[in-house]
């Protein structure tokens, strides 16, 4: 040490102070800090570590099945095999992966490299087409211990053999996921429906009621649509720990909720007529379009219920689709090939479609204009070809004239009202609705009362038999004619309505409905497709339903029961006051009589049921119950319509447009049990296409009643 | 020089060796429980090679106690030479041969030798300063240690090292104020240190202006991005509350939510595991220790040996107050580890020689004590 200035410690006490106070100061900050975010604010910070570190699972809950009234299964759920990898648990030897991938690719026919994980064709399970090598990638970055989709719907075999080679092949696995299985597939389709993803708008509304979007599966038409609350269950939920790469720590930090399955339903259907009911409905629009040597007849409905009971026990609405086809995604071309079908296809027509009723609809201006008085059974009424009637459309009009001509160019000359009915006679109809002359005074029925008598029968509001899309159906007066038309109410619209034309409009559950409430003397049983409701164990649970919807395990006041089966009595119309009585009509509309109603005479609807009976002996059917064993009664309609469709082919020639086919019937006469209705789109004559159909429905259903009577009582 | 007869075991400070004993053996513990559950740490068995270098760097300090830290200053003008040269050469074949150059490969131990570096520039400061105290210390002078202090820092700010630099930047700042700065100096320098680091930032690598950038303007959506460390670091500490999830416990320690928990982020698996309580145990053993340093300045026999105990406690605390303000989210991210208690061989070797040259000073300090 040389210099005199170093050896002496020349380090002042200030310079030390000054580094303590510096290093002091940011030490308290720091606790400071520290003190603010462990002691003050730790619960922000706990609930996102917690967030970090668990993980939350959602059980799938067990769709309910779907049976029809014999248990045949109509909707179910069956395992598919998917083929999964575990980034996580593939070997660290990057050549025994490359073995375990060629293996792999061999067995189930997906190359080892195909495309490339881009933003554009990103990694979607089962969808994008991404070689085994991408699917791996894809899971090692984004989710090394969960399980990623490598080839989805796999036959059985091949996840047989990968479930054998899982001890060669480490981190490959087969995972069984339920999709919906339908047996009876395109037969029953248009009832039970199908399944689609949940849509992205209504996402938050299922995300609440415990699905996962992208994995659960709601109803999109159909049973599985309507009941869908019933059959989904309630998905369960755990909640693990996990650590950074997602694997699994502890695998409940809480008490797990298991899954409720969904209840199973039992529907009114009868499988075995359902199917008599299609291949009969194809076998005769087949006849005739072999006859015409082209296709005219290719869309239809029929539907058979127990008017006793309400039950349907078929409903075919045809040309329908392969649901089996949606059950793993619906495809685009075949959605897109459907929604773009004139017949639509995925349209239930039997409650969905509004067509003019045509003659069926007489029906109710024969209840009305009996009960009103404006005939007697006995009364004789001209019934020439046609009538000159003067077509007002105020009470002073002049009017002028106008033909309206029955579907007889020959005339009946007379007829009572047996005959009238049982002939479809439109003029004596004409007269009925409209009036004529002295003959029959005061304008006959009119269009108000027309109405109060069809909406008695079930027109003009949806059935609700349990199926979404029903539709209401038109009957119009005048107030409705002001506000959609902008035009008066003329006599000559009542004319046309009494006969169900015009703009009267009429789904087919309607017209059969109609029938159904005559048949079993005025006694309206709600239709229903919901025989019973099934908990998961098969048991019949007892369920009400509310107007709104919303059901109760107990009965509850407005709410009515759907299961075990009960038959409802939605009204008596020989015993309910619901016929509204009117009066004067003006020209500003139907003016019911507030509190003034009554009911139907119980002699008017034997008279109807006559009058349809003998249409089945000697009248518009006669010739096709020709020989029949069973005691029969009917109605025909042809109707006149002229769409969309109709119009693109130069179809609607006036007077002369194309008709729809109508046959309306019931069995036995005696005690009625069964009613059929047979609808053909564009099917000519009423009775010479549906009315055969009616009979052969009508057949196949006693002679499968022959055949389980026998089984029961061999 | 003394005569060896002066030094006397009993100034010992065993008060400040109890301290780091306490800091280092907690290091150790918590790297244990911070790299649990990772198996690519665990086979390197980093918990055996920090209690290695633990023990070697014991013995150091005994040797280097032992022996009178004025040898070194006869050393001072060869150990410069040998660090640059060693550096340089690092930077040159390192860099041409493994394309990084931080580390020197002895055969047995990797050494870092910008950390062994850190000490020397200590010894060849305080050495240059104790001889420029005063009224000596005037611009020349002051350009002169800064001339010297970049001989080295040049080398480790190419390697790219940037935090070891600016630590090294602080130790001379730090000697150079306590061999007595003079005020218009410290104006100048504070005026051009506002300057250079705006001027230099467009000349500073991509990820290290990112850093800064990230600290300054957080980006809220940057979840998995630069700042995921610094969010679970917070999620760690803010988590502990008062006593702790308990060793081995700590939720983002153990399920690896926090990365880099046994170097960078010790502080905060620290908080998580031992909470406020703990932590603030660990802070006080920390100033405790840079406190015990500073007492050695205070009572060294010389200003080489003052000067030598300063740079060390500057080391240390500067390291400290960086590490624990990243991860309260204070100060920007840097790659300094938590001194004594954090993974890492060179860096604790380093820092417990420095002690050892801080209780040299001490067990040699001024006679007239009672």
């Amino acid at each position: 040490m040389k210099a005199n200035n170093s050896t002496q410690n020349r380090l002042t006490r200030r310079r030390i102070i000054a580094f303590a106070v510096i290093l002091v100061l940011a030490f308290a900050i720091f606790l400071g800090r520290l003190f603010f975010m462990q002691i003050l604010q730790p619960d922000e910070w706990v609930v996102q570590a917690q967030d970090n570190n668990t993980q939350a699972f959602n059980l799938p809950a067990l769709r309910g099945i779907i049976y029809d009234r014999n248990d045949t299964i109509l909707s179910r759920n069956v395992a598919s095999y998917n083929i999964t990898l575990i980034a996580a648990g593939l070997p660290d030897d990057e050549g025994a992966v490359q073995e375990i991938f060629r293996e792999l690719s061999e067995l189930i026919d997906l190359p080892v490299n195909q495309g490339e994980l881009t933003l554009e064709d990103p990694y979607v399970p089962c969808i994008s087409d991404h070689g085994i090598a991408q699917i791996a990638l894809y899971g090692e970055s984004a989710t090394p211990y969960t399980e990623v989709q490598v080839k989805c719907d796999v036959k059985e075999e091949i996840a047989m053999i990968v479930r054998e080679k899982s001890m060669d092949w480490p981190g490959i696995s087969v995972e069984i996921q339920p999709i919906r299985d339908y047996p009876t597939g395109s037969l029953t389709a248009s009832i039970v429906g199908f399944l689609g993803p949940i849509p992205a708008l209504q996402e938050e509304f299922y995300r609440e009621l415990g699905f996962q979007a992208n994995r659960d599966k709601v109803g999109y038409a159909g049973i599985e649509l309507q009941f869908q609350e019933l059959l989904a269950g309630l998905n369960g939920r755990r909640v693990a720990e996990i650590d950074v790469a997602g694997k699994i720590l502890k695998p409940d930090i809480e008490e797990p909720k298991q899954p409720q399955d969904g209840h199973s339903l039992r529907l009114t259907l009868d499988t075995r007529l359902q199917q008599a009911s299609e291949e009969i409905l194809k076998d005769e629009m087949q006849d005739w379009n072999d006859y015409f040597g082209k296709i005219v007849y290719n869309s239809g409905v029929v539907i058979a219920m127990n008017p006793q009971t309400g039950e349907i026990l078929s409903m075919v609405s045809y040309p329908n689709y392969e649901n089996n086809r949606m059950s793993r995604f619906i495809p685009a071309y075949y959605y897109n090939q459907l929604a773009n079908d004139p017949t639509k296809p995925l349209l239930n027509h039997a409650v969905g479609d509004v067509l003019p009723a045509g003659s069926v609809f007489k029906l109710a201006t024969a209840v009305g204009a009996l009960n009103e008085g404006v005939v007697t059974p006995d009364q004789i009424i001209d019934t020439p070809p046609k009538i000159e009637i003067t077509e007002k459309y105020y009470a002073n009009d002049p009017g002028r004239a106008r033909e309206f001509v029955d579907w007889n160019e020959a005339g009946f000359g007379q007829l009572d009202f047996v005959h009238g009915l049982a002939n479809s006679s439109n003029v004596y109809f004409y007269k009925l609705g409209g009036g004529y002359k002295d003959e029959v005074p005061d304008g006959g029925l009119g269009i108000c009362r027309l109405g109060t008598y069809a909406a008695a029968l079930g027109y003009g509001d949806a059935a609700g038999v349990g199926l979404p899309d029903e539709e209401d159906g038109l009957i119009p007066d005048p107030t409705w004619k002001r506000i959609n038309h902008a035009e008066s109410w003329s006599s000559g619209d009542t004319y046309i309505a009494s006969v169900g034309q015009g703009y009267v409009l009429a789904t087919p559950i309607q017209v059969l409905l109609s029938a159904a409430i005559i048949a079993n003397d005025g006694k309206y049983m709600q239709p229903t497709l919901l025989r019973d409701v099934l908990d998961p164990d098969g048991n019949v649970v007892e369920l009400w339903v509310d107007e709104e919807g919303n059901y109760y395990d107990a009965p509850v006041p407005g709410a009515r029961q759907i299961s075990p089966f009960k038959e409802y009595q939605n009204w008596d119309i020989t015993e309910d006051p619901v016929i509204q009585e009117f009066g004067e009509t003006t020209i500003r509309g139907c003016e019911p009589i507030i509190g003034q109603t009554k009911t139907v005479e119980p002699w008017v609807l034997d008279e109807v049921q006559e009058g349809m009976r003998m249409a089945v002996t000697i009248g518009t059917l006669k010739k096709q119950f020709d020989g029949a064993t069973i005691s029969a009664a009917g109605k025909t309609g042809t109707a006149e319509y002229c769409d969309q469709y109709a119009l693109a082919k130069n179809l609607c020639i006036p007077g002369n447009w194309p008709t729809h086919a109508w046959t309306v019937g019931y069995a036995p006469y005696e005690n009625p049990e069964i009613a059929v209705l047979a609808f053909v789109y564009n099917g000519g004559e009423g009775s010479s296409v549906a009315g055969p159909i009616v009979r052969r429905v009508l057949e196949a259903y006693f002679e499968l009643n022959a055949i389980d009577s026998a089984a029961q009582n061999p | 020089m003394r005569e060896p007869s002066s030094t006397t075991w009993q100034h010992f400070d065993f008060l400040l060796l109890g301290a780091v004993a306490l800091l280092v053996i907690f290091g150790i513990t918590m790297i244990r429980s911070a790299i649990a559950g990772n198996i690519e740490l665990l086979e390197l068995n980093l918990v055996g090679r920090q209690i290695i270098f633990a023990i070697g760097g014991f013995v150091i300090i005994i040797v280097t106690a032992s022996i009178d830290y004025h040898l070194w200053a006869s050393l001072s003008r060869t150990m410069y030479i040998g660090t640059v040269l060693v550096l340089a050469v690092l930077f040159i074949v390192g860099s041409a041969v493994f394309g990084s150059a931080r580390w020197f490969d002895t055969g047995v131990i990797l050494i870092q030798p910008s950390e062994i570096a850190k000490i020397i520039l200590i010894i060849v400061l305080a050495y240059f300063f104790s001889r420029n105290m005063g009224d000596a210390l005037d611009l020349k002078a002051i350009a002169r240690s800064l001339l010297m202090t970049m001989g080295i820092v040049i080398w480790i700010l190419l390697q790219p090292n940037l935090s070891t630099s600016i630590v090294m930047l602080v130790i001379w700042f730090a000697l150079l104020w306590a061999s007595g700065l003079k005020l218009k100096h410290l104006l100048l320098f504070l005026g051009v240190g506002i300057v250079i680091p705006l001027a230099s930032f467009p000349f500073l690598f991509d990820y290290q202006k990112q850093r800064i950038l990230n600290f300054i303007f957080p980006d809220p959506d940057a979840t998995f991005g630069e700042i995921y460390n610094i969010r679970q670091a917070l999620i760690t500490i803010g988590s502990g509350g008062w006593f702790g999830q308990g060793y081995g416990q700590g939720s983002q320690v153990q399920s690896r939510f926090l990365k880099v928990r046994h170097t960078d982020f010790i502080f905060s698996a620290t908080a998580q595991e031992f909470g406020f309580v703990g932590t603030l145990i660990v802070m006080l053993l920390l100033l405790f220790v840079i406190f015990r340093c500073l007492r050695a300045a205070r009572l060294a026999r010389d200003s080489f040996g003052a000067l030598i105990a300063y740079g060390v406690a500057t080391m240390i605390a500067f390291q400290a107050i960086v590490n624990i303000g990243v991860n309260l989210n204070l100060l920007p991210a840097t790659g300094l580890t938590l001194p004594l208690v954090s993974y890492g061989g060179s860096s604790l070797l380093s820092i417990l020689l420095g002690i050892g040259l801080v209780e040299s000073v001490i067990l040699r300090q001024k006679s007239l004590e009672f």
